[in-house]
């Protein structure tokens, strides 16, 4: 797993690439709060190369989703595969968390 | 350093040399253990394994068996292959000291040594020998308390499947480490109903598995209606969400009628159940709409219920996703597709067969690679 990490025009995006199961998931999670560390309140998440996406992983973006929830903020997650989608819609969780096509699209919608 | 060496610890000298063992044990009687020597390698060999010392300091240059083929020994033998060996020996060359530290040793000093050198090399090498055995031993205590969780969580599961009226049942049940998230259990109800209830906690081990007991504690205990699939969910949700933050669990929970062979289903964030239909001999994945899993927030929306007619022959299998997510050695996964070949292939109409074939496919898939996660499956066939 890859995680990158930047801020442009007040969102602060996510991108994760590879795997993101049990293994990975402490160091994504990390990541994550440190990137909540301060006031932001515009997440994306850029899931455009994530491969693999377990329970664990699943965790880690509600975990961001309910900590942007509390702080009144917006979340979304973009460019899912196939795959990632699919484990999306059967687990239930695009009811939970945002999800945008694009990345393009995911910044109009936390815009 | 502070010298915490006790008594109750000991170091074996070895050297073939009188004047040279004298000399070494008059260095090393203040650090506060037992010495024990010995002026050969037999000798040597022998004492270890009776005595299991804390500390080996081994000469090398010794006639019959050298210290090389010593400490050979001593780490070939499980007895004795954790016992720290420090070579002392004339012999200066970086070859020699490499030879040392290939054959297992952990430190080496040369001779002529300097007394407090000797002390200090010691008392490093037992602190780092003592706090070994610590976390090894505060290791085993928790594997212990966790084979323990292990051995109540196996009690919570239906001790033998119930015999239904023309519907019989099969299970497999295994977890990844000790104790796990997955959990499934049969209720009866009036009637001739039943209630099948699948589930899975996020994660394994202990802390999976306290979800995995509570949510047992409150099925077995809902006050309801459980021929409502998704009252069940709700109650079970709404008492989850109390406790889970921030993990959360999938569930399935099927109503089934055995007098009209009928299953009402509701799933919330679990794995669609598999029905393998003996009219076109085929096996498919059951659209089943769902709500996300249980233990992350109230259901504001109603709990969508899927009705299935089963037919003679029929099979209808639930599971958890550490059956359809398990790995093989090239990192791919076993997968919906490959699940529904077993389930639809074996022709017997007995279901712990078909389990047995099912799992039997999915060790084969897997090859050496074990098991991330714990995995789980309830399958029942309508008898003819």
């Amino acid at each position: 797993m890859e995680i990158i990490q930047k801020e442009e025009n007040g969102i602060v995006s996510i991108a994760i690439k590879g795997r993101l199961d049990a293994d990975s998931s402490m160091e994504a999670e990390k990541v994550v709060k440190n990137a909540l560390g301060g006031e932001a309140k515009r997440l994306l998440f850029n899931l455009g190369e994530l491969d693999y996406l377990s329970s664990a992983g699943l965790r880690v973006l509600l975990g961001a989703a309910k900590e942007m929830r509390r702080r009144d903020g917006k979340i979304v997650l973009c460019a899912l595969n196939e795959f990632v989608k699919e484990i999306f819609e059967v687990s239930g969780f695009q009811s939970l968390i945002p999800i945008a096509d694009s990345v393009e699209s995911g910044i109009e919608i936390v815009s | 350093m502070e010298n915490k060496n006790s008594a109750a610890e000991s170091i074996l000298l070895v050297d073939d040399n009188p004047t040279n063992l004298q000399v070494l044990f008059q260095t090393l009687e203040g650090v506060g253990c037992k010495l024990l020597i010995a002026k050969n390698g037999e000798i040597a060999l022998t004492i270890a394994g009776k005595a299991l010392p804390d500390l080996i300091l081994l000469d090398i240059m010794m006639p019959d068996i050298d210290g090389y083929e010593v400490c050979r020994r001593l780490k070939s033998n499980p007895a004795t292959s954790d016992i720290p060996v420090i070579f002392l020996s004339a012999l200066g060359d970086t070859e020699d000291k490499v030879k040392g530290f290939h054959l297992g040793a952990v430190d080496y000093i040369t001779k002529p040594f300097q007394p407090n050198e000797v002390i200090a090399r010691v008392n490093t090498h037992l602190t780092i020998h003592r706090l070994k055995r610590e976390v090894e031993s505060q290791k085993d205590q928790l594997e212990h308390e966790l084979k323990v969780v292990s051995e109540v969580q196996r009690k919570l599961l239906p001790k033998q499947l119930p015999i239904i009226d023309g519907f019989k049942l099969g299970a497999h049940y295994e977890t990844s480490r000790y104790a796990g998230g997955d959990y499934y259990d049969i209720i009866e109800l009036p009637d001739n109903c039943w209630g099948f209830l699948i589930a899975d906690a996020e994660g394994h081990s202990a802390p999976a598995a306290v979800l995995m007991a509570m949510t047992c504690a409150l099925f077995r205990s809902y006050p309801g209606s459980a021929a409502d699939p998704a009252e069940v969910l709700h109650y079970l949700n709404e008492h989850l969400c109390k406790v889970a933050d921030p993990s959360f669990m999938t569930a399935l929970y099927a109503h089934y009628d055995a007098k009209t062979q009928t299953m009402r289903i509701a799933r919330a964030g679990h794995p669609l159940p598999m029905v393998f239909r003996n009219s076109d001999q085929r096996a498919i994945e059951l659209p089943c709409p769902g709500v996300y899993p249980l233990g992350i927030e109230p259901y504001e929306i109603e709990i969508p219920v899927t009705e299935a007619k089963l037919e003679p022959g029929d099979r209808f299998l639930v599971y958890t996703d550490g059956l359809t997510e398990r790995f093989d050695m090239e990192e791919n996964t076993y997968g919906e597709e490959r699940l529904l070949k077993p389930l639809a292939t074996d022709s017997t109409s007995d279901p712990q067969g078909v389990v047995a074939a099912i799992m039997a496919d999915v060790e084969q898939f897997a090859g050496k690679r074990h098991a991330d996660d714990d995995q789980a499956l309830l399958l029942g066939i309508v008898q003819p």
